[in-house]
């Protein structure tokens, strides 16, 4: 308990050291943040949510916010352009790089705006909507984010403007900010009738030990179509813990993309409220973890109104002596009928000493409704195997073409086209396939 | 030269001596069948020939074409030109049954210092060698044997081996789960490729697919061993009397 209380101690310190600046509404909310965090503290071991994730790298040692100057070394910025034609928006460590974003042209109703550059005068929406969805009471790195995030991206998409380009943000880190802490933010909001993609990505130095809480709000109005991917390819030695909160209403579609690949330690709790009848969340992910990775996924679909639907489908591959962690729960809410709900967690398991835990939860509060959900941990199959090395493929080539042809599902469900291309290469790189015929299956 | 001398072969299932000292020789261009009463060892004899290792081979020695077979890994037997018609072909889930074949010719291709396949060349040759066993065309954009039939997936054996083109076609037990129209059109495939080149080890219970495909040379397997060796009469003998007198003798 002392530590605890010693660790809470510091960060308020750290806070009122740093000066609570900016235009008051910001100030107000990040008082509040510091506030949650100090109330709520780190979470035990013995906590059920966070039992499975070791946070004594996090909650042993001090991270200040990063204070680095913003200059991402050549070989990050030469991965901007990987996800092909975007707007884009670059924050190194935490705050805007200019020199690296392309906000130029943008289509007739979409606004994007890095949050530094808003004074007092911010629109109304932007303030009800930063910070609305995220329950900082409850998670205590969204209450540290809401706390100190410097900077972040804020999009909003007007009612019935159909945007084509993919929205692009990036989270660059870089070894300056070792030791450090980073709190990145998103917020995007697609108003009725709207459609937009957009794409949050991380990537960093490998020599960078740093603590990153991104908050990432979404919400998307009635009859609105908004696909969201999050590419999560932190440098090695990153801590990477955030949130995601997607709010779907009437008749919406709103589609996820998950990659964990990278990074010391990763968790992500994915918040899914179905708030109007006919709504749809879909959310599928890879996660792809070597050494002595660990990477925590948890799902919170929350079905509030009827005639919803909602799929979740990650799967795991998991090499050497790494670790993951997968925990979803699909509510259905009193009155919530005709819900279909399907949950689905796949693990893969490459390496001898690695170690997959999943746990599908359903709790169903109404009587009229379809809920389904499967998990399964296992190893390539050997008959397998053994049948595509007597056609002539190497022992490597048919462990990588059945790996490929285990993720393939889920790379084909990402829809922005960069997207896709670029996760195959992630794939392909991870499991060693140069073989472009091997590489043709997905 | 033989295409194919087993001398005294043993092999351990599982700790049990299945093979216990299996001679047999093939030359060039023959068609061989290999008949016998269940559990004498003919799907064990097939899958050490293709390097399966759960079948451990604890003496004996098996060259192909002058090579000591039981020294090179599965694929590396397959690129130099053997294959096996699997008795069960096990589904492949997402991996497409023509991206599958591309990536083993090509793979078949390098190991003989040839290019890649041109993309034009394969999907023509596929199609055709697909018409041949009449397999149905939507099957090769499916994962491999995912949701097929029994005979499609025999069919799909066939398939394959007419697109690989070894030198040496093992067939274990390709009737079973054929009718007999199935039966003709995948035997058609096979003898399509006798061309004095190849040679083809058929494997089977019972004499039915040898009626179409005629064999040079009929071999009795029981127990372990090869009992009796004759020509295509054997075969229907086999079928009249069945295998009672070789459990005998064999004992």
């Amino acid at each position: 308990m002392e530590a605890v209380a010693e660790a809470k101690s510091v960060y308020l310190t750290a806070f009122e050291q740093l000066g609570n600046t900016g235009p008051s509404w910001l100030r107000s909310l990040h008082e509040r943040g510091i506030h949650a965090f100090e109330a709520r503290g780190f979470p035990g071991p013995r906590e059920e949510a966070w039992r499975k994730t070791n946070l004594r790298p996090v909650t042993s040692a001090e991270f200040p916010v990063a204070d680095s100057q913003g200059v991402a070394p050549k070989a990050l910025v030469e991965r901007l352009g990987d996800l092909g034609d975007s707007y884009h928006l670059v924050f190194v460590d935490g705050r805007l790089a200019a020199d690296l974003s392309d906000l130029s042209d943008l289509a007739k109703g979409l606004t994007v705006t890095p949050l530094s550059q808003y004074e007092d005068s911010a629109p109304e929406r932007l303030q009800s909507a930063l910070g609305n969805r995220v329950d900082i009471d409850w998670h205590p790195f969204a209450a540290l984010n809401t706390a100190f995030f410097a900077d972040g991206a804020y999009i909003h998409v007007a009612r019935g403007a159909m945007i084509e380009k993919p929205i692009a943000v990036t989270h660059v880190i870089t070894a300056e900010a070792n030791g450090r802490a980073v709190y990145p933010r998103l917020v995007v909001e697609a108003e009725e009738g709207a459609e937009v993609r957009v794409v949050e990505r991380f990537i960093g130095d490998d020599e960078a030990s740093t603590l990153v809480c991104p908050v990432s709000e979404l919400s998307a109005g009635d009859n609105t179509i908004l696909d969201y991917s999050r590419l999560q390819e932190d440098g090695a030695a990153v801590m990477n813990i955030g949130t995601v909160n997607l709010v779907a209403k009437r008749n919406t579609s709103l589609r996820g993309a998950f990659v964990a690949d990278g990074g010391r330690l990763g968790r992500v709790d994915l918040v899914a409220d179905l708030e109007g009848e006919g709504g749809e969340i879909d959310c599928n992910g890879i996660y792809l973890t070597e050494d002595r990775q660990f990477v925590d996924f948890h799902t919170w679909f929350n079905h509030r109104e009827g005639n919803c639907f909602s799929r979740q489908r990650f799967k795991g591959i998991l090499q050497d002596r790494s670790e993951t962690s997968f925990d979803g729960l699909v509510k259905v809410f009193e009155g919530a009928q005709k819900t279909d709900a399907v949950q689905e967690n796949r693990n893969l398991i490459l390496g001898k000493r690695a170690l997959a835990h999943s746990n599908p939860r359903l709790e169903i509060f109404a009587d009229d409704v379809k809920c389904t959900h499967g998990s399964t941990v296992g190893e390539l199959d050997e008959q397998a195997l053994f049948y595509l090395r007597t056609r002539g493929i190497s022992a490597e080539g048919a462990k990588g073409m059945l790996t490929l042809a285990f993720a393939g599902e889920i790379v084909d469900m990402f829809k922005v086209d960069g997207v896709r291309s670029h996760v195959r290469g992630v794939l392909m790189r991870r499991l060693g396939v140069e073989d472009a015929d091997i590489g043709e299956i997905l | 030269m033989a295409l194919l001398e087993i001398r005294n072969l043993h092999v351990n299932v599982e700790g049990t001596e299945i093979l216990k000292g299996l001679d047999l020789t093939m030359d060039t261009g023959e068609v061989h069948a290999i008949m016998g009463p269940n559990g004498g060892g003919k799907s064990t004899l097939a899958k050490a020939l293709v390097g399966d290792e759960a079948y451990e081979i604890t003496e004996g020695e098996v060259l192909y074409n002058g090579k000591d077979l039981l020294e090179m890994d599965p694929e590396v037997r397959a690129r130099e030109g053997v294959f096996l018609g699997f008795q069960y072909p096990v589904e492949i889930p997402g991996v497409s049954n023509t991206y599958f074949l591309k990536a083993a010719v090509n793979a078949m291709r390098k190991h003989k210092g040839e290019p890649e396949i041109d993309a034009m060349e394969f999907l023509q040759m596929v199609r055709e060698r697909a018409r041949r066993v009449k397999l149905d065309e939507t099957l090769l954009q499916r994962p491999v044997n995912q949701g097929f039939s029994g005979g499609e997936k025999k069919r799909n054996e066939i398939f394959h081996m007419s697109v690989l083109e070894p030198k040496l076609g093992i067939l274990d037990e390709t009737d079973s789960g054929l009718d007999i129209d199935a039966l003709r059109i995948v035997s058609e495939g096979v003898n399509a490729m006798r061309d004095g080149e190849r040679s083809f080890m058929v494997i089977t219970h019972y004499q039915r697919l040898l009626q179409h495909i005629v064999p040079d040379v009929v071999h009795v397997l029981v127990d372990g061993r090869i009992v009796k060796t004759g020509g295509k009469e054997l075969a229907e003998e086999l079928e009249e009397k069945g295998y009672e007198g070789f459990d005998e003798a064999a004992a």
